[in-house]
């Protein structure tokens, strides 16, 4: 093989070698039954749950907002010590726009409770197994809390994260979208 | 090198964030073995920067009654704002669970569940896992451990 032709042959395994790489990287963060990013926003927007009270409450009625929608539970304690920063943001950019949905994979009375306890200023919402799937559809391969979507107005997904989301990186997102 | 240019490319899209984690399985490895015709050992090892809650976690046998609900050992207790007084395990946790009467040779499931979290900041669901095994003849010693394993084995892990 003359030395050309070898290193040919090494740049094409290269090129291959890393496709496969990130193939692998993204395979990893890909919704895993192999929906498309938007058909999973679109799941997301069309989704109907109970709230605290029961009653049920349609995700749609948002469509237009910058929606971020914080999967968590009670007994998942990073989840709750993030809240008191999302009322916040809430209060303070509610009027421009901004709307916080919380869907508990949890317990009704004590999702109220928590919810008192912090006066929590946007809806949270009772989610099953059902929930979960779902957000493993949006990424959340582990199915761990808290998880947060964040969707533009336009309803494409702008943002996912799998664990806190850190009050200055929420605003600063928060800030370009609006 | 190429593993930092991945992550750049891969990361490049809408934006996503996460942090490294186990798989729930390899965070908290569950195990158990036969000790004799009556009582079954479980175990956790849980991974550096994972810990278990003691009260979610419940050990069983299926079938057969147990002679008593299995002791689990104390954990290390914290004070949570919501919860209160809160026990949690960290590196490995042992628990003996023993039939009401000895079933020499029988197979056995031993279930256990639990609920975990990790140092960085998530929480897993509650896990469900069973291990099959089987109890030694009467006399016998204890018999060999067996590893929990999932039904799904992930290539690129």
């Amino acid at each position: 093989m003359s030395r050309r032709t070898a290193l040919v042959v090494i740049l094409v395994a290269g090129i291959a070698a890393l496709s496969a790489g990130i193939y692998v990287g993204r395979s990893d963060r890909e919704p895993s039954d192999g929906t498309q990013p938007g058909q999973a926003a679109a799941t997301l927007l069309g989704l109907t749950l109970p709230d605290v009270a029961g009653k049920e409450t349609s995700l749609a009625q948002w469509r237009g907002k910058l929606l971020v929608v914080n999967f968590w539970a009670t007994w998942c304690a990073p989840c709750r010590e993030e809240m008191p920063e999302f009322v916040r943001l809430q209060a303070e950019f509610g009027g421009k726009g901004l709307q916080f949905v919380g869907i508990a994979l949890d317990d009704a009375d004590k999702v109220g409770q928590f919810a008192a306890e912090i006066g929590l200023n946007y809806p949270a919402l009772i989610g099953g197994y059902g929930a979960m799937e779902l957000s493993k559809t949006l990424g959340n391969r582990l199915m761990a809390l808290p998880f947060t979507v964040i969707v533009s107005r336009d309803g494409t997904i702008a943002h996912t994260q799998l664990g806190p989301l850190k009050g200055s990186q929420l605003r600063a997102m928060v800030g370009k979208l609006i | 090198m190429a593993a930092g240019l991945i992550a750049a490319l891969t990361l490049g899209g809408a934006g996503a964030q996460s942090p490294d984690l186990l798989e729930p399985e390899r965070a908290f490895s569950f195990s158990a073995r036969p000790l004799d015709a009556t009582t079954v050992e479980a175990r956790f090892a849980i991974a550096d920067g994972y810990y278990l809650y003691r009260d979610k976690l419940k050990l069983s046998l299926e079938p057969g009654a147990l002679a008593a609900p299995p002791v689990l050992p104390p954990g290390k207790i914290k004070q949570d704002e919501f919860f209160g007084t809160v026990e949690t395990y960290r590196g490995k946790v042992v628990v003996r669970v023993s039939l009401a009467a000895p079933a020499p040779g029988a197979t056995l499931t031993v279930k256990a569940e639990s609920q975990g979290c990790a140092d960085k900041g998530v929480c897993y669901p509650p896990q469900v896992q069973k291990i099959a095994l089987s109890l030694p003849p009467a006399g016998a010693g204890p018999g060999p451990v067996v590893e929990f394993a999932p039904a799904k084995k992930n290539w690129f892990k």
